[in-house]
């Protein structure tokens, strides 16, 4: 288990790396996605920073747990996008039919599509800033204590996992549709709606958001956790909640693939 | 005339096929507009006025960014981009149809049925969350509102046509897009919030860009918060603009079509 661990992560840092030598390829389009990322976020950071200023408060939180809630959608929005860029590659593969040739890889049948390509642009963005949340985590005092640190990082990973599910599901349609991109994209759009405290919304649509499409477990139940606002049922729930959906994720997975048709190979 | 009118029928029945597509695309659409809309609704609360608009006005304006988005930055000729890239555009040099026409039909095909669809959405959720909302007082303010709305749809047009001419001299088409067309555009257009809330240091700087024009000034007219003078001055400039970018995506054009080498085609 180990060997095939260590394995997987060797030929991930090797599928990286190519990653990272195409984009090297086309430097001005690299630079141009990175003024982008940045810009998008700094202008959208002014924008709460200014409206908050304004208004003290949002659904009961203040200005600094807003901003906090928006620094981790944006860590884990950029994570995810870092890890599992691979997606949105996916499409030509299937259509192609040259996914066949990955198929016949000693490798599990959805490392090519999830983790297929590595957005080493995201890993510029994300750490200078996870030094910045760091910073204003411990600026502003919104750091419940080691044990809520700990519980943090262990939901952090948890809401990898749920995205790894999500992405593998939306790889699973691609294979039986052929249609990923906008599925992605809704994807995106959903999780967008937890830049801000998800309480902000009506009742039904948090309900919506944390058991059909839970972006309230990816998102707002790691930030409640290290402000120690979460309590214990939640905690298991969203252990719960992942486990269902990278169950039925991996289930559909096979089935989409028994479906593999090979087009025009 | 005929041949444009074919056009559309072809485009428009082009939707009935990729109707998922157009499907979760509207639904993205939909998820945005709630986004902002209960954000908006959480930071009046039971507040009436917050920086400078009352709560009707706020929530107008998100309708009205729904609106505008869809009426004036909904649009195909980002495609065009893609076909000088694999030669798909030697096809219309053969054919007795003009280029710039041609991505204009297909433009109005894509706004009409975008506002079909956000007139039933928009329906629906007012029937559902009943928010106030504002209407003008004068009768000249929808003609004036209806002038800039034109205006700003034909300027979007040679925008997005002269980022898309582009395509003739670099291959990082889509870095280019995303950075100016969608990222800067965007938020300078004033598509996801006021610009006034800004500082207005920041906000004088981005009233010298053609890109409030597109959303922002339209809106400010709609909420009456312009008087005679400045709705004036509003479509004077932005008649300007627009012969400029005119001018601009027709010389880029022509310039561009000499040196076409159709790749791939």
């Amino acid at each position: 288990m180990e060997r095939t661990a260590a394995r997987l992560i060797k030929i991930w840092l090797m599928v990286s790396l190519r990653a990272f030598q195409s984009q090297l390829v086309s430097t001005w389009a690299s630079i141009l996605f990175t003024i982008g990322k940045i810009a998008r976020f700094l202008l959208f950071f002014v924008f709460l920073f200014v409206v908050l200023s304004s208004t003290k408060t949002l659904a009961g939180y203040t200005r600094e747990q807003v901003i906090f809630f928006f620094l981790v959608f944006n860590l884990i929005d950029i994570m995810v996008q870092f890890l599992f860029r691979g997606v949105y590659h996916f499409r030509p593969l299937v259509i192609s039919g040259n996914y066949d040739l990955d198929l016949l890889k000693p490798l599990p049948s959805y490392f090519r599509p999830v983790f297929g390509f590595t957005d080493i642009l995201d890993l510029i963005t994300l750490i200078p800033l996870w030094i910045y949340f760091l910073w204003f985590v411990f600026v502003n005092h919104l750091f419940a204590g080691v044990g809520y640190l700990i519980l943090f990082f262990l939901l952090l990973t948890n809401s990898l996992i749920l995205a790894f599910a999500f992405h593998l599901f939306a790889c699973g349609v691609c294979v039986l549709t052929t249609e990923i991109d906008h599925l992605v994209l809704v994807y995106r759009d959903l999780t967008s709606m937890a830049k801000f405290p998800t309480d902000i919304y009506q009742k039904a649509i948090q309900g919506i958001l944390t058991f059909t499409i839970p972006v309230v477990i990816l998102i707002t139940v790691p930030a409640k956790a290290l402000l120690g606002l979460l309590s214990w049922p939640w905690i298991i729930l969203a252990f719960v909640i992942s486990g269902i959906f990278l169950w039925g994720s991996l289930k559909f997975w096979r089935f989409a693939l028994s479906k593999y048709s090979s087009a025009s190979s | 005339m005929k041949k444009y009118l074919q056009l559309a029928k072809i485009t428009f029945q082009e939707y009935f096929v990729y109707r998922l597509n157009f499907y979760l695309w509207r639904f993205r659409s939909l998820v945005f507009f709630l986004t902002l809309l209960f954000f908006w609704l959480a930071i009046y609360g039971n507040r009436t006025e917050f920086l400078g608009y009352q709560k009707s006005q706020m929530l107008t304006y998100v309708v009205g960014i729904a609106f505008l988005r869809t009426i004036v930055l909904g649009s195909r000729s980002a495609d065009l981009a893609g076909q000088v890239r694999s030669g798909e555009l030697t096809k219309f040099f053969l054919q007795p149809i003009k280029t710039i026409s041609f991505w204009f039909t297909r433009d109005l095909v894509d706004k009409f049925l975008n506002l079909l669809f956000f007139l039933i959405e928009i329906s629906v959720v007012l029937s559902i969350l009943k928010f106030p909302v504002y209407l003008p007082q004068n009768l000249p303010t929808y003609f004036y509102f209806f002038i800039l709305s034109l205006l700003a749809v034909l300027l979007y047009f040679f925008l997005s046509f002269t980022l898309s001419v582009v395509a003739f001299w670099t291959e990082d088409v889509w870095a280019t897009r995303w950075l100016f067309g969608v990222i800067f555009l965007e938020f300078l257009a004033g598509a996801y919030f006021p610009l006034d809330v800004l500082p207005s240091w920041l906000t004088r700087i981005i009233y010298l860009t053609p890109f409030p024009y597109l959303v922002f000034f339209p809106l400010k007219i709609w909420l009456e918060q312009f008087s005679g003078g400045m709705i004036i001055q509003a479509i004077l400039v932005c008649f300007g603009w627009l012969i400029f970018f005119c001018w601009l995506a027709t010389f880029l054009w022509k310039k561009g079509a000499k040196n076409y080498g159709a790749y791939g085609g």
